[in-house]
């Protein structure tokens, strides 16, 4: 399916894992921006990928505890960079490019580069 | 097809079987009830064929483990809920494998048993950091099969085999009390929960992605699943059948690891006991593997993070920092001086409640013909994943109030 297909948000979209051209894993669908208004076309914008993103899928008490562990970072993917939506959602990119992967880089130098075969 | 290709499903099912829940249960489920709780050992053997098969052409078509499904079909919250109920059974589970090993190798050298259960978990975490996942396996599959030495046993001591063969029926034994008759109710539900345990599944499934499965592997994700769970149902049986034989008539309770050991050491002295406990130590090793890599993989799927052991520890950071991190969780549980069999039961226990959400996603997306294609499921496995189902909720319905009822299972 590409992304510009009619698409059912919440069954086909929503919690589905995010894979970038290189066949990493970078993230998960956690929310969606739409574009239009009341009465118009609307259209998917961004992806919305981070614990920030759980606000008001979640109840308030948990939303606040998943803050103080993981934080409220969001990042925003631009609808035109994802190539395909099936059992993943395929970019069209490097996870570097639209933000996404900078925590996973992060804790990779704390990580000792030795010893595995 | 390359025998070893058969050692995923191998050390899946010896690590899921034979862990050090089973040991425990299945010897004193023997020790109880004589022959009586085979059924229920082969009745989940079948709902566990039936998952991990489905769960590998899950992997092997969608290209999705478990874990992705659960969050895509249940949504963040009960994603969420699922997640952390896994999570605690499977820390649990993984704690206990811990103390095992720690009890096992003090039976070895006498040493502490809290200094092996430390010096077992640094060596585990060696092991994972250093092989990769292909090796994992062949290791501790391989090793784990020390466990036929109880299968060897019973052939040894010229069990009954007709009364074997009569514990495959379905039945309770007659002139049970009340009170014994909800103990057996207890044993069957627990050994359900033990023989289905949830990380099974997780294990598989992600195993698939990691030695990348596609439609071509459908055979041996079909044979893997049907042979290995088998043989480790099969060991656990043969541990049941010999305490039947040797514990039973006696009044002999095993209540430790170590009793279940001496079902070899009968027959065939010291040598078998050095057997035993050898394949009881891999096969609990390779349980604590599959149970942190269980976790880790459920979580870092949860997350969409970077996972496998198929790439370097440095390539999938969140992933590697994860399972280190339970282990280093599991053995602070052991180091608290917490009895290892008060562990099994909670996970037991906890386990059975987390089955039906683990297992409705997964059925599912096999049943949904746009991710599976022709792969979908066909009315056998349609059919039987149903039953098991309901099955499995009504054991899940049922796991408290027998476990209150019966003191877990004292009668």
């Amino acid at each position: 399916m590409k992304p510009s297909d009619p698409i059912k948000l919440v069954a086909e979209l929503l919690d589905l894992p995010i894979m970038d051209n290189d066949g990493r894993f970078c993230g998960i669908v956690d929310d969606v921006e739409l574009k239009g208004s009341a009465g118009k076309e609307t259209r998917l914008d961004s992806l919305l990928v981070g614990p920030g993103a759980y606000r008001g899928r979640m109840p308030r008490w948990a939303f606040a505890l998943a803050r103080i562990i993981a934080g409220d970072r969001i990042t925003r993917v631009p609808v035109n960079q994802v190539a395909k939506i099936h059992t993943v959602v395929t970019l069209k990119c490097r996870a570097e490019q639209v933000g996404l992967h900078e925590v996973e880089d992060r804790v990779r130098g704390w990580i000792p580069k030795k010893g595995a075969l | 097809m390359n025998p070893l290709e058969l050692t995923l499903g191998v050390m899946t099912a010896v690590g899921g079987f034979v862990d050090i829940s089973e040991l425990v249960f299945a010897a004193k489920a023997g020790s109880l009830f004589g022959y009586a709780l085979i059924w229920a050992f082969a009745l989940g053997t079948i709902g566990i064929i039936v998952f991990s098969e489905m769960s590998g052409r899950v992997a092997a078509v969608a290209k999705q483990p478990v874990f992705n499904l659960m969050r895509h079909r249940l949504g963040l919250k009960l994603g969420l809920v699922t997640l952390a109920a896994s999570v605690l059974s499977t820390l649990i589970t993984c704690a206990a494998e811990v103390g095992g090993m720690g009890l096992i190798l003090h039976y070895l050298t006498g040493l502490s048993y809290l200094l092996m259960a430390a010096a077992s978990t640094l060596v585990l975490m060696a092991s994972m950091w250093i092989l990769p996942f292909k090796w994992i396996e062949r290791v501790y599959g391989l090793l784990g099969l020390l466990m036929i030495s109880f299968g060897a046993a019973l052939v040894a001591i010229h069990a009954p085999w007709g009364k074997i063969a009569g514990g495959f029926v379905p039945h309770m034994p007659s002139g049970l009390s009340t009170k014994e008759m909800l103990a057996f109710a207890y044993f069957v539900v627990a050994i359900l929960s033990a023989v289905l345990f949830p990380y099974e599944t997780y294990f598989y499934s992600s195993g698939g992605i990691e030695e990348q499965w596609g439609p071509k592997d459908l055979g041996t994700n079909r044979v893997t699943s049907i042979v290995g769970m088998t043989l480790g149902s099969l060991l656990a049986i043969s541990i049941l059948a010999n305490s039947a034989q040797l514990f039973g008539p006696v009044n002999v309770g095993p209540e430790v690891p170590g009793s279940a050991a001496l079902e070899v050491a009968i027959p065939f002295g010291s040598t078998g006991l050095l057997i035993a406990l050898l394949g009881m130590l891999f096969a609990v090793a390779g349980a604590a593997v599959e149970t942190c890599m269980a976790n880790a993989y459920s979580v870092a799927q949860f997350f969409g993070w970077e996972w496998g052991r198929h790439k370097k520890p440095w390539e999938a950071p969140r992933f590697t920092l994860a399972w280190i991190a339970f282990f280093l969780i599991s053995l602070a549980l052991v180091l608290t001086g917490i009895d290892p069999m008060n562990l099994v039961e909670y996970a037991v226990l906890f386990s059975i409640l987390v089955l039906p959400l683990t297992y409705l996603p997964l059925m599912l997306l096999a049943n949904d013909r746009k991710y599976m294609d022709q792969y979908v499921n066909g009315w056998l496995a349609k059919s039987l994943g149903w039953l098991f189902f309901g099955i499995i909720t009504a054991a899940a319905i049922a796991a408290i109030p027998l476990y209150l009822l019966t003191s877990g299972g004292q009668g």
